[in-house]
């Protein structure tokens, strides 16, 4: 499958919970190795309030400019992540999950993306 | 009111990559630093009974970067048939950062016969076309 | 002695850069039917374009990406794309406007044909674009663009009254035969002239082209501080000539000839042809710089291999855009339309697209992930924001008022 099929998705839990803004994977083993590991799906961040590509805002702290982020934090209150097994199903548009799913922070601490360094 | 949630365990790990965050519409470049394409979207292996997944099913790994004609069925709809996906395999990239670097020469792959095709056959053919600015 | 050399070639550079068919065009008409009322536009203007090809040059240095290249993964593919369409539209139109105003200013020059000039104007800019290096290219265009001091020196000549002048600037003096919507939209098409999109696509590639580093940026940052408000400067004591030759006859400019007529007026045939000179350069310079731009965007966005600085074989897309680009310019040339006309309805459009281009520079140049700490201070990050406000004003308002006055008549 690609991932267009995943992002935009609705995902369902007794209710409408919301759509997929991204796709969160994780790399088994350590990234400074060449080549880069396999990547292994860890879960979709789900966002209640919109479908929007969130500009990565609310996944960070930043705060400028600062009528574009106020915007975009808001529009991405309450997202959160859930983890591959919880998902009970993947169908055309829709995403159905687990009873008893849980909900985790969306928020990234430190990605395997190494800290840009500058001059 | 903002409800915390309780944390991701592999969010300080150092080992997530956010699709839409880290891998999307990022400029692609080969071993050489020569741009190559942007990514238009990923494959990801398919899982068995998708429709209906029964607990404890491993979860999808990320095969390949997507690019091409599937930009346009991202941002419009649709979906173009499997073999007119232009594929950058998984296992070609070197590291992800601000860019995504791949640890193969650019002229090895699909996603570059366009460049190809426009520079033997028609850039190539002018004069001029080889040599360094003056 | 040789940093002295370089500072002061890259401020005349600016200088000569920065004015283009647009603003000539623009400030002329302005001139001829307002005098300097709406000269307050050009400062506005002109501090707009610092601040943004400010931003999108520090963006590049310390990021080592041109600003084009980090919208889509910035913003996505689908703002990237209404960006990349819009911006290539007008890019395009400004190079036709552009490679048409190197035309009629050969025309001027030579009494040839001005239909003949076209396409030996199109294989000229396609030539250097081809083969001439960025800094070359720039550098020559840039200090022959220069002899446009011409209209300030002029200015002078004429011995216009200051005061009526400085009133005209100052105060909103009535002209009958003008409607307020009108102002208004000249004004919009003004500040879209002076904040012209393709400048700072331009500008951030060309910092990756020459390789600036952060240590360059005070370099940058002179250029543009110093060399802009110049320009600007200019851009005013052309429409200051046609205030004093032109408003007072009620002749409203519509040609290039009629466009240098204050010049002869002040200084005859010689003055003339050193202005002409100066015309040709900064219009040729700048159909340069925009079909350049077009081929930026487009590969940026695509992912492509660009730049001059790569041989053509090794950018080949890059290069065949920018071949299309010049020929689709010359063919809309052919079709017998008035570049002066297409000058005008670019400066607007130009003005309808600033937010789309100008947003994305905004929450680039604030994020840390490319900009380390080296994002927006608080004071830039301030202006920029209030800029943003009046882009989007400008942005919103024309297309109405474009209705409303019939572009301009």
């Amino acid at each position: 499958m690609i991932l267009s099929d995943l992002l935009g998705a609705e995902v369902y839990g007794e209710e409408p919970l919301g759509h997929v803004t991204d796709v969160r994977f994780v790399l088994e083993g350590d990234s400074s190795n060449q080549p880069m590991p396999r990547a292994r799906l860890h879960g979709l961040i789900v966002s209640p309030h919109t479908k929007s590509s969130p500009l990565g805002f609310e996944r960070t702290e930043i705060r400028s400019p600062w009528p574009i982020a106020q915007l975009e934090h808001w529009l991405h209150r309450d997202s959160f992540l859930v983890l591959w097994a919880d998902i009970a199903a993947i169908l055309p548009e829709r995403i159905q999950l687990r009873p008893g799913f849980t909900r985790y922070s969306a928020l990234l601490v430190k990605s395997a993306v190494p800290e840009p360094h500058f001059e | 009111m903002k409800r915390r949630h309780m944390l991701d365990p592999e969010a300080a790990t150092g080992r997530v990559l956010d699709a839409q965050l880290h891998l999307l519409d990022r400029q692609v470049h080969d071993v050489a630093s020569v741009p190559v394409t942007a990514v238009s979207d990923l494959e990801i292996s398919d899982v068995d009974s998708i429709q209906n997944i029964p607990p404890g099913t491993p979860a999808p790994q990320l095969i390949a970067l997507l690019s091409g004609p599937v930009l346009g069925t991202r941002i419009f709809g649709g979906r173009p048939p499997p073999s007119r996906l232009q594929r950058i395999a998984w296992s070609d990239v070197d590291e992800v950062g601000v860019v995504i670097r791949l640890a193969v020469k650019g002229e090895t792959l699909d996603a570059t016969w366009a460049e190809r095709w426009v520079r033997d056959h028609i850039i190539g053919r002018i004069p001029g076309g080889r040599h360094d600015p003056e | 002695m040789k940093r002295i050399f370089a500072v002061a070639l890259g401020i005349l550079t600016a200088i000569g850069g920065f004015l283009d068919i647009g603003d000539m065009v623009t400030n002329a008409v302005v001139g001829s039917r307002f005098g300097l009322s709406l000269a307050w536009v050009v400062v506005l203007g002109v501090g707009g374009i610092c601040v943004f090809a400010q931003m999108s040059g520090r963006v590049a240095a310390v990021s080592g990406r041109a600003t084009f290249e980090l919208i889509r993964e910035r913003l996505g593919p689908r703002a990237a794309l209404a960006n990349l369409g819009a911006s290539f539209l007008i890019n395009l139109m400004t190079v036709t406007a552009e490679i048409g105003g190197v035309a009629l200013a050969l025309e001027l020059a030579s009494s040839v044909s001005y239909v003949l000039w076209v396409p030996f104007a199109g294989l000229a800019v396609w030539l250097v674009v081809w083969r001439v290096r960025f800094s070359l290219l720039e550098n020559v265009t840039g200090l022959l663009g220069l002899s446009l001091i011409g209209f300030a020196v002029a200015l002078f000549l004429l011995h216009p009254s200051w005061l009526d002048l400085g009133r005209q600037a100052l105060q909103q003096v009535e002209f009958s035969d003008e409607k307020a919507s009108t102002y208004w939209y000249y004004a919009i098409a003004l500040f879209g002239a002076a904040m012209t999109p393709y400048e700072v696509f331009f500008f951030s590639s060309g910092a990756v082209e020459e390789g600036w580093k952060s240590k360059d940026l005070n370099q940058s940052r002179a250029n543009v501080i110093v060399g802009f408000p110049l320009g600007g400067v200019l851009s005013i004591a052309l429409a200051g000539c046609a205030a004093v030759v032109l408003l007072p006859q009620s002749i409203q400019v519509s040609t290039l000839g009629q466009l240098m007529l204050p010049i002869a007026v002040a200084a005859g045939k010689l003055l003339v042809a050193v202005v002409l000179l100066g015309v040709v350069a900064a219009t040729f310079g700048a159909a340069l710089e925009t079909t350049l731009s077009s081929g930026y965007t487009l590969a940026q966005f695509f992912g492509w291999s660009w730049g001059k600085f790569r041989r053509p074989v090794q950018a080949a897309r890059f290069h065949l855009v920018m071949i299309v680009v010049v020929i689709v310019g010359v063919g809309v040339l052919f079709t017998g339309v008035d570049p002066v006309l297409v000058t005008e309805l670019s400066v607007v459009f130009s003005a309808i697209a600033l937010p789309l281009t100008y947003i994305p520079i905004l929450i680039i140049a604030n994020d840390p992930q490319y900009m380390g700490k080296l994002v927006n201070g608080r004071f830039t990050g301030a202006v920029a924001v209030c800029y943003l406000g009046v882009i989007l004003a400008a942005s919103l308002a024309a297309i109405p008022l474009m209705i409303i006055t019939g572009a301009g008549r």
